[in-house]
């Protein structure tokens, strides 16, 4: 029987991250398509989600053959080490330490190389164009893949997971069909404050679990550990601010 | 290809190394939550809550050190 105070946090973790991937790798296939058509941005993005496929086939039944405290406190760790280094990042954007994310200018970076590659390399421009694409694809799919494993591989929610993931593919492709243009809107730092909070409380959750910690309250201590994390990660960003300021 | 899988690499690494020495800390908050739960004979949730406040503190310590130092 699957438990919604475990299940939910893991599905809107893997929607909500892989919501911000989805966002950038969209970004990339979308200056792509745009400079050198649908083609080489079909291609690109169909090889990397090939590839991906293969990645998630070779390792799914390889969690099956490892010992679930092993499993957990290697998850938990991983997702320590990913959700507080998103956690950070995201304080320091908040605290207008470090730039926002700007979908425009990567946009706009990309067009720029590809207009770029096209006046050096004629020839193989498409070729070019379909690997920046691929690029795009595999490199942030591959962190979706990583969210997925990490908040479902723990208590068999890889299912749940993946729709998760999967309906952050459908939204993000549906909103671009619809503005066809970059998704220069979407709240992306809110977005990976949120993420990060999330996956830092399951990393600590995974990884006392794995080291043989009872938590009270089981599953619910997740809502206490994120919002311990919420709170450290206002209080980091209203210092961060503070020390700009003073050390500027 | 070989630029590609560089590239893949320094993905990887960087999705779990955002800040070395947080990465470090981080490492081995866990390892001291470890041995005070399997060597020291305490209470596994003392371990937990060394796990989880250490973590909090250095995520704190970590964005101010960087606001300090002027972003990174």
């Amino acid at each position: 029987m699957m438990a919604w105070s475990t299940a939910a946090p893991a599905i809107s973790a893997a929607f909500l991250a892989s919501l911000v991937e989805v966002v950038e790798a969209f970004t990339i296939v979308l200056a792509v398509a745009t400079l050198r058509g649908w083609r080489p941005a079909a291609l690109g993005t169909t090889t990397g989600l090939v590839v991906l496929a293969a990645i998630v086939l070779l390792l799914g039944p390889l969690l099956d053959r490892v010992p679930i405290s092993s499993l957990q406190l290697t998850i938990g760790i991983l997702l320590l080490l990913f959700g507080m280094g998103w956690l950070r990042k995201a304080s320091l954007r908040a605290a207008g330490v470090i730039p926002l994310h700007d979908e425009e200018a990567i946009f706009a970076a990309e067009a720029a190389e590809l207009s770029e590659t096209a006046r050096s390399r004629q020839r193989n421009l498409g070729w070019a164009a379909g690997i920046t694409a691929l690029k795009a694809v595999l490199l942030e799919g591959l962190e979706v893949v990583f969210i997925v494993i990490a908040v479902g591989a723990g208590r068999g929610l890889l299912i749940p997971a993946g729709l998760g993931a999967l309906a952050a593919c459908a939204v993000v492709l549906a909103a671009g069909a619809i503005v066809h243009r970059p998704l220069s809107r979407v709240p992306e730092n809110t977005l990976k404050f949120g993420v990060g909070v999330m996956l830092s409380a399951f990393g600590v959750f995974w990884t006392g679990e794995g080291l043989g910690i009872d938590w009270p309250g089981q599953d619910l201590a997740l809502l206490l550990f994120a919002t311990l994390f919420l709170g450290a990660g206002l209080l980091a960003s209203i210092f961060a601010r503070k020390l700009a300021v003073e050390f500027a | 290809m070989k630029t590609m899988l560089r590239d893949l690499g320094a993905e990887l690494i960087g999705m779990f190394v955002a800040e070395k020495w947080l990465a470090i800390a981080v490492l081995l908050t866990v390892a001291a939550a470890g041995s005070l739960v399997d060597f020291a004979g305490l209470n596994p949730l003392v371990g937990g809550a060394v796990l989880l406040f250490g973590c909090l503190i250095l995520l704190i310590e970590s964005v101010c050190r960087a606001a300090k130092a002027g972003a990174s």
